[in-house]
Formats: C-alpha cells, sequence, structure tokens
C-alpha cells in the first residue's frame, strides 16, 4: 500500500494537520457550551453581560486561530499523486463506507494474489520443465538453452511490447486485419475484421487474452459516443454460438510462459472462420442444423463441424 | 441487411392462391418459425413520356412509350422509396420521392392499372426471416412469393449452398436456382437495392404470366 502514496504527501505535516482538526473541533464545542451555558451568575446584570461577552469572544477567536492553523497545515500536505496504479479502479478507495462494501481491499488482495500464482507457477512449470517425461532429447537441449535467461513476469510487459507482438500477427494473415486501441488504460483492445465474414473485438490484459465477443460484418462494434462497445452481444444467434465457441478456445489455448505463441494460435484457429457460411459439416455434411451453420472449429485440425456433431 | 432470395411458388394443383400460401405457412411453422407480424411490397410502373404527339404509353406500345421506371416500396425499409429501371441503376431515396413524381408527370407518365403488391405475414426461424405474400394486381391474386433473407450473411457467393438448403427444407420440389444479383455482385456486399430488382423480376414475370391468356381471347 505505501507505494500508493507518493512522495507528493508530507506525513508529518498530514498527523499535526489531524491533531489541529480535533482541535478546532474542541473549540466549536466550547462555543456551543458557553452558548448553553448562558450567563454566571454575577451580582449586576451588566457584570453578567459582559463576562459572558468576553467567554464568547475568547471562544470565537479560539476557534479561528485554529482554523488558521489547520489552513496552513493543509497547504503543507500536498496533493496525492495522481496516476493511481489501479486507474479507475483505485477511485474506489475513497468510498467511506468500508465496513459494508470493502471492494478496494478485496481488489487488491484479488491482484496480489493473482500476482503471487502467477510468479509462483512461472517458478514451477519452470523447476517441472527440468524434469521432463518425455523421451526426445531435442526438448531437453531447447529448454536448457532458455532457462538461464530469466524470464520477464509476464503480466507487466511494455505495451510497445504487445504494440509489435500485435503488428506481426496483423501482418501473418492477408485476410485478416487487427486494429489496436487503447481507449480504458493499459489493456489493449483489438478489433479484428475478418473478411467480409465477420468482426472481433478482444479484450486483452497485458498480453493474455481475457475475452472476446464475435458479431456480425454489417453490426455496429461501437457504442453512441464512438468508443468500442465491448459488452453488447450480436443479434444474430450464429455469432453469439461463435462468441461461446472463441471464449472455450481462449480457455483452451494456454501457455503462461510464451504469451505470443498463444495469441498466435488464437488467430489462427479464428481465421478458419473466414468459411463459416461456406464450410458443410465433415460429420454428417449438411450446411444448417437448427437453422445454425457449422460453428465449432476444431481446435486441432481447425475442421468445421456443427455444435452437436463434434466429437 | 443480409442476403436476400426471392422467388415464386407456382400454385398447387386443383387449390387456390390462398390454400397454397396457408400450406406453406404450416409448413413453417411445423419447423419451428415464429410470425412476426406483416409485411408488404408494392410496385408502380411510369415510362418516360415522349417528344412526339399520340403516344399515350399503352404498355403494348412500350417499345415506343420510352424507358419503363419502376418506384417501389417495401415494408422493412418504411422511410424510404426505391426508384429503379430495368436494367440500370437503383435510387434508394425517402417517401417524399412519391411526391416528387406528382410534380415530375411531364416527365413520367404512370402506366394504367399497373400497381401490383405482394402482402403477407413474416416468419422468423434462428437467422432466417422468411416472407410468405400474395402477389395482387388490384383485387385479384395472381401468384405466391416467398423471399427469404438470411441475415449475418453480407456476401451472395458465400452462403447461397446454405440458402438453398433452407429453401429446401420447405419448399421442396419448388426450389429456386440462384438469382441473377447474386452472379452480378461477385463479393461486393449485398444491399436493399439488389433485393428490390428481384422484387422487380418477379413481378414482372407474373405479369407477362395472366398476360397471354387475355391476348387470347382478344
Amino acid at each position: 500500500m505505501a507505494d500508493v502514496l507518493s512522495v507528493g504527501v508530507n506525513l508529518e505535516a498530514f498527523a499535526q494537520a489531524i491533531n489541529a482538526i480535533q482541535a478546532l473541533r474542541s473549540s466549536v464545542s466550547r462555543v456551543f457550551d458557553c452558548l448553553k451555558d448562558g450567563m454566571r451568575n454575577k451580582e449586576t446584570l451588566e457584570g453578567r453581560e459582559k463576562a459572558f461577552i468576553a467567554q464568547f469572544q475568547d471562544n470565537l477567536h479560539s476557534v479561528n486561530r485554529d482554523l488558521n492553523e489547520l489552513e496552513r497545515l493543509s497547504n503543507l500536505v500536498g496533493k496525492p499523486s495522481e496516476n493511481h496504479p489501479l486507474h479507475n479502479s483505485g477511485l474506489l478507495s475513497l468510498d467511506p463506507v468500508q465496513d459494508k462494501t470493502p471492494l478496494y481491499s478485496q481488489l487488491l488482495q484479488a491482484y496480489k494474489w493473482s500476482n503471487k500464482l502467477q510468479y509462483h507457477a512461472g517458478l514451477a512449470s519452470g523447476l517441472l520443465n527440468q524434469q521432463s517425461l518425455k523421451r526426445s532429447a531435442n526438448q531437453m537441449g531447447v529448454s536448457a538453452k532458455r532457462r538461464p535467461k530469466s524470464q520477464p513476469t509476464t503480466l507487466v510487459l511494455p505495451p510497445q511490447y504487445v504494440d509489435d507482438v500485435i503488428s506481426r500477427i496483423d501482418r501473418m494473415f492477408p485476410e485478416m486485419s487487427i486494429h489496436l486501441s487503447r481507449p480504458n488504460g493499459t489493456s489493449a483492445m483489438l478489433l479484428v475484421t475478418l473478411g467480409k465474414v465477420l468482426k472481433v473485438i478482444v479484450v486483452m490484459r497485458s498480453l493474455f487474452i481475457d475475452r472476446t465477443i464475435v458479431k456480425g460484418y454489417n453490426e455496429n462494434v461501437y457504442t453512441e459516443g464512438g468508443k468500442l462497445d465491448i459488452w453488447s452481444k450480436s443479434s444474430f444467434q450464429v455469432f453469439q454460438k461463435v462468441t461461446d465457441h472463441a471464449t472455450t478456445a481462449l480457455l483452451h489455448y494456454q501457455l503462461p510462459q510464451m504469451p505470443d505463441v498463444v495469441v498466435r494460435s488464437f488467430m489462427t484457429w479464428l481465421r478458419s472462420y473466414i468459411k463459416l457460411f461456406q464450410a458443410p459439416c465433415q460429420r454428417c455434411g449438411k450446411f444448417l442444423q437448427d437453422g445454425l451453420p457449422p460453428t465449432w472449429r476444431d481446435f486441432r485440425t481447425l475442421e468445421a463441424f456443427h455444435d452437436t456433431c463434434r466429437q | 441487411m443480409g442476403v436476400t432470395c426471392v422467388s415464386q411458388m407456382p400454385v398447387a394443383e386443383g387449390k387456390s392462391v390462398q390454400q397454397t400460401v396457408e400450406l406453406l405457412t404450416r409448413k413453417l411453422e411445423m419447423l419451428g418459425a415464429e410470425k412476426q407480424g406483416t409485411f408488404c411490397v408494392d410496385c408502380e410502373t411510369y415510362h418516360t413520356a415522349a417528344a412526339t404527339l399520340g403516344s399515350q404509353g399503352r404498355l403494348s406500345l412500350a417499345g415506343q412509350a420510352g424507358k419503363l421506371m419502376y418506384v417501389m416500396h417495401n415494408s422493412e425499409y418504411p422511410l424510404s422509396c426505391f426508384a429503379l429501371f430495368e436494367n440500370g441503376p437503383c435510387l434508394i431515396a425517402d417517401t417524399n420521392f412519391d411526391v416528387l413524381m406528382v410534380k415530375l408527370k411531364g416527365f413520367f407518365q404512370s402506366a394504367k392499372a399497373s400497381k401490383i403488391e405482394t402482402r403477407g405475414t413474416r416468419y422468423q426461424y434462428c437467422d432466417f426471416l422468411v416472407k410468405v405474400g400474395t402477389v395482387a394486381m388490384g383485387p385479384s391474386a395472381r401468384g405466391i412469393s416467398v423471399e427469404v433473407e438470411y441475415g449475418p450473411c453480407v456476401v451472395a457467393s458465400d452462403c447461397w449452398s446454405l440458402l438453398l438448403e433452407f429453401l429446401q427444407s420447405f419448399l421442396g420440389s419448388h426450389t429456386p436456382a440462384a438469382p441473377a444479383v447474386f452472379g452480378n455482385r461477385h463479393d461486393g456486399v449485398y444491399g436493399p437495392a439488389d433485393t428490390m430488382v428481384q422484387y422487380m423480376e418477379l413481378f414482372n414475370k407474373i405479369r407477362k404470366q395472366q398476360q397471354v391468356p387475355v391476348a387470347g381471347i382478344r
């Protein structure tokens, strides 16, 4: 948590400012107490009034003094840093009702947990690769060469690297064009256009694919404000089915140590949809099953099957 | 707008137009299609008024009267009006175009009794939109039109096999051949103008069908 508050905050002045607030509160409550108690018992009416006014003035002066002290200290404290490492979700920390909705602390815990998990998984995979169960000697030789190089943690990759990988994949296939944008922070959002068949919106987290949504070529992928619409589903059943299959694919293609290979394989699998309406099912030979064309593409052979026909 | 195929369903032997339409709709409902309202496509014919006198532009003098222009409306696009020539371009305008035609009376004259329209019900089956309508010229029913639209695909050449399989499932032996517009637009994006061209060809075919017995009587 310490790295969230940056150098701009003067912790000394912060503590003094909190004390000054307490002093101010007590002097204000003294004012109201004095008013509540009213005039003290004295001989003459004038005496009572004078004593009351003098006391009231004293209290107001002390309030004024404390308020000035607080203003001076608050100028010293300085502003906290503007760039939150968690971007908009960092604003959740401003929620005062921490008991009922401890969202921010839970969010930070989830992030730390997933980072630790990633790190441990990397260590474990390195150790397991040493004890290879495969018989071929070639695999051992390749991994031995790679191991001495310390792998950078793949969750915090520089955006330039991500851009490079994506642009290389974009050039791989002529009928597939990938457009990268970063409208919400550092996570990349890709708009993949496959021929004149479909458009895919891919939301990424550094170089890992998080979510995909598949829509038709003539459907609108932008919201009214002109931003990429990453939430609304397609209005056609066939593309809703393909979205489900794409989600299955990104769960299937997993390789934590080499995420660019994963993205490449995913794009190769996606490219097989260029013949979505032209290819008959390899099992039953027909085009339509319940009104849907063969929407399933096998992960290894890229053959077309109906959802109900796949083995 | 997805790829659309418009075809004519011949009237069944010994049955009326109404009964054939009912047969078709029952088959569609058995397939699992849901009814979704009605549709209407209509067409009016105009011909360019020739400069010479005497050519009042009856259909039999079509060769002398100049080119024929069709002004069509489609309930799927209620705010639009389509104007097309036989082999020429198709103009998509808004509904004020009808008012414009009135103003252009000097150049375009409406052919008599030329209004032909098809009305019927819309059915939705998965991503297919099927419209079965009765083609009528005036009060008499002349034929049956069947339109099938496959929404997700916009390239005609891609999904013809798919469309054909669907058409066969409920039209049986009356499945049509690939429409001519599919051949013209090889890899281009399909548009509503292509659908209107198909309707125009269908209406012309139906008009010619009924004229033969009339000419024989004369």
